[in-house]
């Protein structure tokens, strides 16, 4: 059976997925990229190959995500697609017509807006903590609550508190000031939830027209309170897909499967990535004030590609 | 013979053919910075005033780099250059009003500034008099000034006339002033157009932008700015909006914006806006709304002195997929 390969990787996840010529999702990785982005993809496309069995044979592979060129270079790409066109890509394979895409992970969030199938606007947020998984992640620790739970907590408010959702360091130190006043646990969380959907608004979905259908997708999407809190402030009913968290890698490989229709052959590497030896170090140029720090990708001691400079001046032709 | 040094940032790149040509006529020596590197930014936050924009920090380092090896510092007081009975009454930004005083503020050491007040409102003779007056400092006379003044003049006017060409300020001055040859461009037939607003020394300056001009010309994007543009051109701009805005390089950059906005050739709009700039707050805001009404693609590129560059790559890449898709759609 042919297979096109999705990788994304971001800083803070590492998506892995295979589909099918029907576009259907054969194996699915969502992996922590914990710093180690080269071991990370070498290890999950290892088990995405032992899980596939050797049924599937990749025809295309894309990459996506901060480090998706990177990821390219480990795996060997035929697509390399930033992560806006990827998830609007994904995202309407799985609702055609959708017009708004609400995408918030563990590192970063976006909107992107959508018009006839084509995508006619979008914003990003990388800068501030308050609209992401991160922000979650933390505050539910320091409830001691596990995060899987969060949601469900927040489904049985009756009454969200209000929480200043401003910024991440606010946000703490109201909520901490709401539990002194004596709230109810749900009500915080669910309080927590309507302020991260007030600064994803206010923000990333700043002065955007927002019209259904909506998706709400990253791997944020899992908790139903947050869910719940977007419906409300839209008014609406936003959509999950299935393969919600891996979303990006999913328009990774549709991106590899378009690909493959126009151009036959792969780059692609095989799953036995792990057997490859990739290093990478960095050294200061002092070719001039900038003094960029140039990384160096070396496959089995063999230099593949160099990044970081300023000027193109250690830029490799690579094939 | 005196060394005048000349920051590489700012109004340098629409100014700086004029202020060469005229201190080399009167044979002094001009030297210019070195593009933005690291160092100078580094060396310009760690100078500045902590609430400045960037691009004022970015001047003090500048600024920095050429202290020791200047006899003077070419820094005017910049209030207009509106002329005399023209269109308009804005001035630059108060940041430009008051640079010779937060330079001389902030390099106690630094070599004489030349801080002439630039307002070419005042009158018809108003620019021949600043020079003979930048001229006096120098201890050149009031004829020879005179005389550098109208060839600085002619200079400037063919290089606009470049720039009007569409040819970008960087290559502009290496046709003029060191004999280039316009290097020639293939654009694909289907190819996009992008026009790019924004302050000169945010769009012209690579390092601030991390390389945004360069991504589009790698896409063979075709690049228009609000400089490729007549002055007839912006003021006719100027008079669609009810009030002027009143700073110079703001304007410029919305007049072009709304211009290019009705062009049926122009794919998309980017709007490079500088970091703690109180008027782009405005402009950014202005020009986002206009581009909705003129069903325009619009994408608005912040940069600080943390701009990531995989950060700008991933926004331009996205832009240009949907300016691509757009248009397979049409
Ligand atoms: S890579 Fe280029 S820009 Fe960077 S320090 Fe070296 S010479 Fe300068
Ligand atoms: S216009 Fe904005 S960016 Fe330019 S000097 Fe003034 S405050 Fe700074």
């Amino acid at each position: 059976m042919k297979g096109f390969l999705g990788v994304d990787v971001g800083s803070v996840s590492t998506n892995i997925v295979v589909i099918n010529e029907n576009g259907e999702v054969l194996a699915e990785k969502y992996l922590r990229t914990n710093g180690r982005p080269i071991e990370v993809v070498q290890e999950g496309i290892h088990e995405v190959g032992r899980e596939l069995n050797g049924e599937v044979e990749i025809a295309s592979a894309g990459t996506t995500g901060s480090a998706r060129f990177l990821a390219s270079m480990i795996i060997g790409a035929d697509v390399v697609k930033n992560e806006i066109t990827a998830h609007a890509v994904a995202a309407s394979a799985v609702v055609p017509g959708v017009r708004t895409i609400i995408e918030i992970g563990g590192q970063d969030s976006k909107i992107i807006i959508l018009r006839d199938g084509v995508v006619t606007d979008f914003a990003m947020n990388t800068v501030c903590a308050a609209g992401t998984g991160s922000f979650l992640d933390q505050q539910a620790s320091r409830l001691l609550i596990p995060i899987e739970e969060f949601g469900n907590y927040a489904l049985k408010s009756k009454n969200p508190v209000r929480i200043a959702g401003r910024c991440a360091v606010f946000a703490e130190s109201d909520m901490i000031h709401k539990q002194q006043l004596g709230y109810n646990i749900e009500d915080i969380i669910a309080g927590l939830c309507e302020a991260l959907v007030r600064n994803y608004m206010n923000n990333v979905g700043k002065g955007k027209e927002i019209l259904e259908p909506v998706i709400f997708q990253g791997g944020v999407a899992a908790n139903a309170g947050l869910v719940q809190a977007f419906n409300k402030y839209l008014n609406t009913k936003v959509t999950v897909p299935p393969h919600f968290a891996v979303m990006g890698a999913i328009g990774a490989a549709l991106l590899a499967k378009e690909a493959y229709a126009k151009k036959k052959g792969t780059n692609f590497k095989g799953f036995n990535l792990r057997d490859i030896k990739f290093v990478t170090n960095s050294f200061e140029c002092k070719g001039c004030s900038n003094a960029c720090e140039v990384v160096q990708f070396f496959q089995n001691g063999e230099l593949l590609a160099r990044w970081g400079d300023r000027c193109g001046k250690w830029e490799l032709q690579t094939a | 013979m005196a060394r005048v040094g000349i920051p590489h940032t700012l109004a340098y790149f629409l100014y700086y053919p004029f202020w060469k040509t005229f201190f080399e006529a009167l044979g002094h020596q001009v030297v210019v910075s070195s593009p933005t590197t690291r160092e100078i930014l580094d060396l310009g936050v760690e100078e500045t005033v902590n609430d400045a924009c960037i691009p004022i920090k970015i001047y003090h380092g500048h600024v920095a780099s050429l202290i020791d090896k200047v006899d003077y510092m070419f820094c005017p007081r910049l209030v207009s250059v509106r002329l005399h009975g023209d269109f308009g009454s804005e001035t630059f930004c108060p940041k430009f009003l008051g640079l010779p005083d937060l330079i001389r503020l902030t390099f106690t050491k630094a070599p004489p500034i030349i801080d002439t007040r630039i307002d070419l409102k005042k009158g018809k003779k108003e620019l021949e008099s600043i020079c003979v007056e930048v001229g006096s400092r120098l201890g050149n006379s009031s004829q020879e000034s005179q005389a550098a003044c109208k060839k600085a003049r002619q200079v400037h006017r063919q290089y606009l006339a470049l720039l009007r060409q569409g040819t970008m300020p960087p290559e502009a001055m290496e046709i003029l002033l060191n004999g280039a040859k316009p290097a020639s461009r293939e654009f694909p037939p289907d190819g996009l157009s992008i026009a790019v607003v924004g302050y000169p020394y945010a769009i012209y300056d690579p390092y601030i932008n991390v390389g945004l001009l360069n991504m589009l010309a790698r896409e063979k994007i075709k690049i228009y700015t609000q400089d490729m543009l007549s002055d007839k051109i912006l003021n006719r701009e100027a008079r669609e909006l009810p009030k002027s805005m009143f700073w110079y390089f703001s304007n410029r950059a919305v007049y072009g914006g709304l211009y290019y906005m009705k062009k049926a050739n122009i794919d998309g709009i980017i709007h490079v806006t500088a970091f703690a700039c109180g008027p782009d707050a405005m402009v950014d805001r202005l020009l986002e709304i206009e581009a909705r009404r003129h069903n325009k693609p619009y994408l608005s590129i912040s940069i600080d002195e943390h701009t990531g560059e995989s950060g700008v790559r991933t926004r331009i890449e996205a832009f240009v997929d949907m300016l691509r898709y757009r248009r397979d759609k049409a």
